[in-house]
């Protein structure tokens, strides 16, 4: 049974984005923002900075705003200081994924001006577009979302997002695959990582991958084999996995853009649970000065330890 | 050669990271004290577990290694007030990873050792040994080093999509 | 090319007999890089060393493994041997092939094959090793000491008579701390003010020693070595060069009803005053909040009749800035206050002992300046109602303490021992008086402490009821304590006089503050940590400061004069040299990679990682990063372990060593 996602709140969402944002823009404190503008095909939309306050009706909210755009604050960083202010539209994933981020001296509450944006859902990267919002087409992501309507940003439009009852597709399979025998596991995620052809898309388009230097690039010593070969594919997600643990905010960006299809999200979203359970971490709204690897409790679990 | 010979004339390869001021002096103790135990352990020494990287667990693996001892000082005890408690927190985490993505932890364990506890640390390394004899060798990362490529398996519709329209 | 030079050595039979050390040295000799492989009776003999400095220089080797012993035995000997021949002793590593190999297995073949292993794993280490030259800090030969109380006094003697300038700084107008308010001390009974003010003028006239009273810490800066710390002055409305120590402003003062803390409230005093009339420095102090000239304009009295014209009501916090290089923290205790929700205290309020309410309820260190010669009563035991002396005294033990249901768990050490002291001297004094003491356990470890103990109640009469207090309250004149008796198992009620509560002990108020500004551990009762527990109890994680006193955990007069004077050691010991050398095992961020996330500085347990600017040629900020002090850093190298990216590096134990260990293997 389709259900299809009541999305009509978006036009709305547009309508106050567009406002606000032409407000703070010809006000003088925020010089730019990153927003979401039609793109080319019919129904799509794509990442835009918006300097000028006339532009900023070219500013959309639908659920074809599929782009975590806290990524274009780490890569362009370096930026923020000349320019001032910079506003920036995020969904709730998004707001975690900037949350953590200033949480790592990355960014300061102060440079930026967040508008916040109550959200249905998006839709998933199987989906074409100009295609209706509906439990079919909706990213997997979205239908174990808990943070709808963003708090602590300096604006978000009135609307409340209608939250579907939705099957959570990834706690499904993360049952799923913890249930099998680990040779079970192990033939499974083999074959997923098999497929990994080292684009590193997942990479560019994380908000978390902002190292200079990223250490499965290093060959002295030579961690992380760089060809896509199935052992320094397993190893290149191993080791990113682990490296963002504790710190991923579930946007799930790396699995949308991934070539291959791989369940990278699946991998992230484990992680996250066992996070939770052991030391009771989630990636939320609220910036935390130490993430949960940064820091001990002398209580910590160590059943594991002989 | 039968299966039960081939077991048999399997000797584990057992890598050990160690913190110099527990594990290791406690593994001296056993030294010291000539208690016997299997040969098939290799030590690593590091000042403290605080700089046990996640990633020399893996690195060891895929090296060949059949089974990986991680052990340090007590909570509490560390030369370094607090290494060894952000390292217990990122072992355990590490260990869920390396679980899901199929990794039988019986590979792996983790121990605290203090420098008093030579019989500790000879029983370590004696129960890893054994149990990772019983396991057998440890051929997910040798297989995957092996593979050149992608299987070439078919399982999502999409590349069912793309392999029809060829 | 590495041309490396590999020493089997036999250990006499230790090695030999179970690993063929000839085939080691054989079959490691012929590894890439290996120039020289030879095997030896006994590497860390004289000769054993000549041989290897020998064949450092007739080699010209580069990198020198010795296979022998656990490093943790003979890892320095080694290297000082190849230093000495001219290579840099981080070029030289062990490889344990006796502890870890040849006294753990049997089988030679086995145990040799394990050895040939080892050494090349430590081979292929050697190679990635990297010249790390001895890290050396200034140090200026200056301490401070915080606090001027026994542990203060004592630590700031020591360091000054060694010959090193002190600055020592005391919250309050004067020094002596809590001792200065002792009557007589156990386990001896001497007078407390007479064995401490002989060292309070010690402190004062000592040449060495700059003391700053009515003063606090501001702000500290720097490392071991190099501290920068401001004293903040605070105004006494009197200048201390010109005041003589008459005393006349004191008597004069028409403002005379203030309540002195230094006697518990019991007493008062003047708005212009010294806290007792034994102080160092003998100043006066302006109390500005109760003076009547600070709060209405009017009075001045006391200038007008000062002699040598020292009050100045202009007068100014001063801030001055002492550089040191190491740092004494004396900032001893306080007692838990028995009214009503102590604000901010862990400690939840004593409800069933009147709250404070009841004024013969009164704690040890009122009791004390009750029984004080120079206290508010001369020294005469006499219940604050009404001034008459208390025939029944009832003392209550671990009010506070050994009670995880009111937020201390702990025993606050000094109680058993100054309870027995109080029924003493009590006795002593109210001959006729009865003192009964409710308690769990008579803790009296020390010397003379158990005989002493023994006393109250062998010759000074005391009745030790071993049980706890339920309630206290007030009927008619008298107190009624109920309490149980649970060697005989009934209920006691007891009408008494007056009653001395054994408060438990905690830190100053403030200690997390000071502690935040210095950079060093607390915990949760905000007792100061210790390096560590057992072998370093003077010490602080945080290198150059040190811990004396009750400030780091409930302590009696005997032991914290000890550690203060171990703490004095210490610094002396940091002072004995001019620069501080250093193990170079330490870690550096290399700065191209940083992306300044600080996750470092977020694990660091030294506090070592700073944050640093990179700018560039037009003074543009380009990005903050990480910085390692050396001076401070534990070698851990939990930061690398963290780092994601792997922009900072433990010297000597980089990710190349380990990798290339373990990829030899």
């Amino acid at each position: 049974m389709t259900n299809t996602i009541d999305t009509s709140i978006y036009v709305a969402i547009t309508e106050a984005i567009q406002g606000e944002v032409r407000r703070i823009l010809s006000e003088g404190n925020v010089s730019a923002v990153i927003g979401y503008a039609a793109a080319r095909r019919k129904g799509s939309a794509q990442p835009t900075v918006i300097v000028q306050p006339d532009d900023a009706e070219k500013l959309i909210f639908s659920a074809a705003c599929v782009n975590n755009l806290a990524v274009y604050l780490t890569k362009a960083k370096k930026e923020i200081p000349k320019t001032g202010k910079i506003g920036i539209v995020v969904k709730g994933c998004d707001l975690k994924a900037l949350v953590g981020l200033m949480g790592e001296s990355q960014l300061k509450r102060e440079d930026l001006y967040l508008i916040g944006v109550p959200c249905a859902g998006v839709l998933a990267s199987t989906a074409q577009p100009a295609q209706p919002l509906t439990s079919d087409t909706i990213a997997p992501k979205c239908r174990e979302c808990d943070a709808r309507l963003p708090t602590g940003c300096d604006f978000v439009p009135d609307q409340q997002p209608v939250i579907p009852e939705l099957e959570r597709r990834y706690s499904a399979e993360i049952a799923r695959l913890e249930a099998m025998p680990p040779a079970e596991r192990w033939a499974y995620w083999k074959e997923q990582f098999k497929k990994c052809i080292k684009c590193y898309a997942c990479r560019q388009v994380c908000p978390f991958c902002f190292c200079e230097q990223c250490l499965c690039d290093r060959n002295k010593p030579q961690m992380v084999e760089t060809t896509p070969r199935p052992a320094g594919n397993a190893a290149w997600h191993i080791v990113r996995g682990m490296h963002l643990a504790g710190r991923c905010a579930g946007c799930a960006e790396c699995e949308r853009v991934c070539p291959m299809d791989i369940p990278l999200n699946l991998l992230n979203r484990k992680m996250a649970k066992e996070l939770k359970e052991l030391y009771n971490y989630e990636a939320g709204f609220e910036m935390q000065e130490k993430g949960p690897l940064a820091t001990y409790d002398e209580k910590d679990d160590q059943s594991f330890i002989k | 050669m039968p299966m039960e010979e081939q077991m048999h004339s399997f000797e584990p390869k057992i890598i050990a990271f160690v913190c110099t001021w527990c594990t290791y002096a406690g593994a001296d103790l056993a030294g010291t004290s000539r208690m016997q135990y299997p040969a098939n352990v290799r030590v690593l020494k590091f000042p403290c577990t605080g700089r046990i990287d996640p990633v020399f667990i893996l690195k060891a693996f895929q090296q060949g290694a059949d089974g990986v001892l991680v052990s340090g000082c007590h909570p509490g005890d560390c030369h370094y007030i607090a290494g060894n408690f952000h390292a217990r927190r990122r072992f355990a985490v590490f260990r869920k990873l390396l679980e899901f993505v199929g990794v039988d932890l019986g590979r792996l364990q983790f121990s605290w050792v203090s420098a008093a506890e030579g019989g500790k640390w000879v029983e370590m390394v004696t129960d890893l040994t054994e149990r990772v004899r019983g396991m057998g060798p440890m051929r997910d990362f040798e297989e995957l080093a092996l593979e050149e490529q992608w299987s070439g398996a078919i399982t999502t519709p999409e590349l069912q999509e793309a392999y029809d329209s060829i | 090319m590495s041309r490396i030079g590999v020493f089997i050595c036999h250990c006499g039979e230790n090695i030999s007999r179970t690993v063929d050390v000839e085939r080691v040295a054989a079959l490691v000799g012929t590894l890439p890089g290996v120039a020289f492989s030879t095997d030896y009776k006994y590497m860390c003999s004289d000769p054993g060393q000549g041989l290897l400095k020998k064949a450092i220089q007739e080699q010209r080797l580069s990198h020198v493994v010795v296979a022998a012993c656990s490093p943790r035995m003979h890892e320095k000997t080694f290297r000082k041997a190849v230093e000495s021949a001219g290579l840099n002793p981080f070029l030289c590593e062990m490889a344990n092939i006796r502890e870890h190999c040849s006294w753990v297995h049997e089988d030679r073949d086995e145990a040799t094959a394990k050895a040939v292993e080892i050494v090349g794993m430590m081979v292929e280490r050697v190679k990635k090793n990297r010249v790390l030259p001895t890290i050396t800090v200034p140090v200026t030969k200056r301490s401070l000491v915080i606090g001027g109380g026994i542990a203060g006094i004592q630590a700031a003697l020591d360091i000054a008579d060694a010959g090193h300038e002190v600055v020592l700084v005391e919250r309050e107008p004067s020094i002596g701390g809590h001792m200065a308010q002792l009557s007589e001390t156990f386990p001896t009974l001497d007078c407390s003010q007479c064995i401490m003010t002989p060292k309070m003028v010690d402190v004062a006239n000592h040449p060495k020693i700059t003391l700053y009273t009515y003063a606090e810490i501001e702000q500290v800066e720097g490392y071991i070595g190099n501290f920068q710390v401001t004293v903040r002055k605070k105004a006494r409305s009197v200048d201390e060069d010109k005041c003589t120590g008459c005393g006349v402003c004191m008597t004069k003062c028409p403002q005379k009803k203030i309540p002195n803390t230094f006697d518990r409230n019991l007493g008062m005093r003047p708005a212009i005053y010294v806290p007792f009339p034994q102080a160092v420095p003998n100043t006066p102090v302006i109390d500005r909040e109760n003076c009547t000239k600070f709060k209405t304009g009017k009075c001045g009295v006391c200038q007008k009749v000062c002699g040598p014209g020292a009050v100045d009501y202009e007068q100014e916090d001063q801030l001055i800035v002492e550089p040191v290089g190491a740092i004494v923290v004396a900032t001893g205790f306080d007692l838990y206050s028995i009214e009503e929700k102590p604000k901010g205290s862990p400690i939840k309020g004593y409800g069933e002992f009147g709250h404070g309410k009841i004024p013969d309820v009164i704690d040890g260190m009122t009791f004390e300046r009750l029984a004080s010669a120079s206290g508010p009563t001369g020294g005469k035991i006499l219940r604050p109602s009404d001034g008459r002396e208390p025939k029944q005294i009832v003392f209550i033990q671990c009010v506070g303490s050994r009670a995880r249901e009111k937020g201390i768990s702990y025993c606050s050490k000094i109680c058993c021992m100054y309870t027995a002291k109080h029924t003493m001297l009590y006795h002593h004094k109210v001959h006729d008086g009865q003192a009964y003491v409710f308690f769990m356990d008579a803790r009296t470890p020390g010397k003379s402490y158990d005989e002493f103990w023994r006393r109250s109640i062998e010759e000074e009469e005391a009745v030790y009821i071993r049980g706890m207090v339920s309630r206290l309250y007030q009927k008619g004149d008298k107190i009624v304590v109920m309490g149980s008796d649970i060697a005989v198992g009934v209920q006691v009620e007891i009408e008494a006089d007056m009653v001395v509560l054994a408060t438990a002990v905690q830190p100053q108020k403030g200690a997390d503050t000071l502690a935040q500004k210095l950079g060093i551990s607390y915990d949760k009762y905000h007792f100061y940590s210790e390096a560590h527990a057992k072998l370093r109890p003077v010490e602080c994680a945080t290198a150059g400061i040190y811990l004396a006193g009750a400030c780091q955990g409930p302590k009696d007069i005997p032991d914290t004069v000890s550690q203060a004077s171990a703490a004095a050691a210490k610094v002396m010991t940091l002072f004995a040299k001019d620069k501080l050398e250093r193990e170079p095992i330490v870690a550096r961020v290399r700065e191209a990679g940083c992306v300044g996330c600080f996750y470092c500085q977020k694990v660091c347990p030294y506090g070592a990682v700073e944050e640093k600017e990179i700018r560039d040629r037009q003074g543009n900020l380009v990005k903050v990063v990480a910085y390692v002090n050396p001076g401070v850093c534990g070698g851990c190298g939990t930061c690398q372990a963290t780092c994601p990216s792997k922009s900072v590096e433990l010297d000597g134990y980089t990710d190349e060593q380990i990798v290339a260990m373990i990829e030899a293997l």
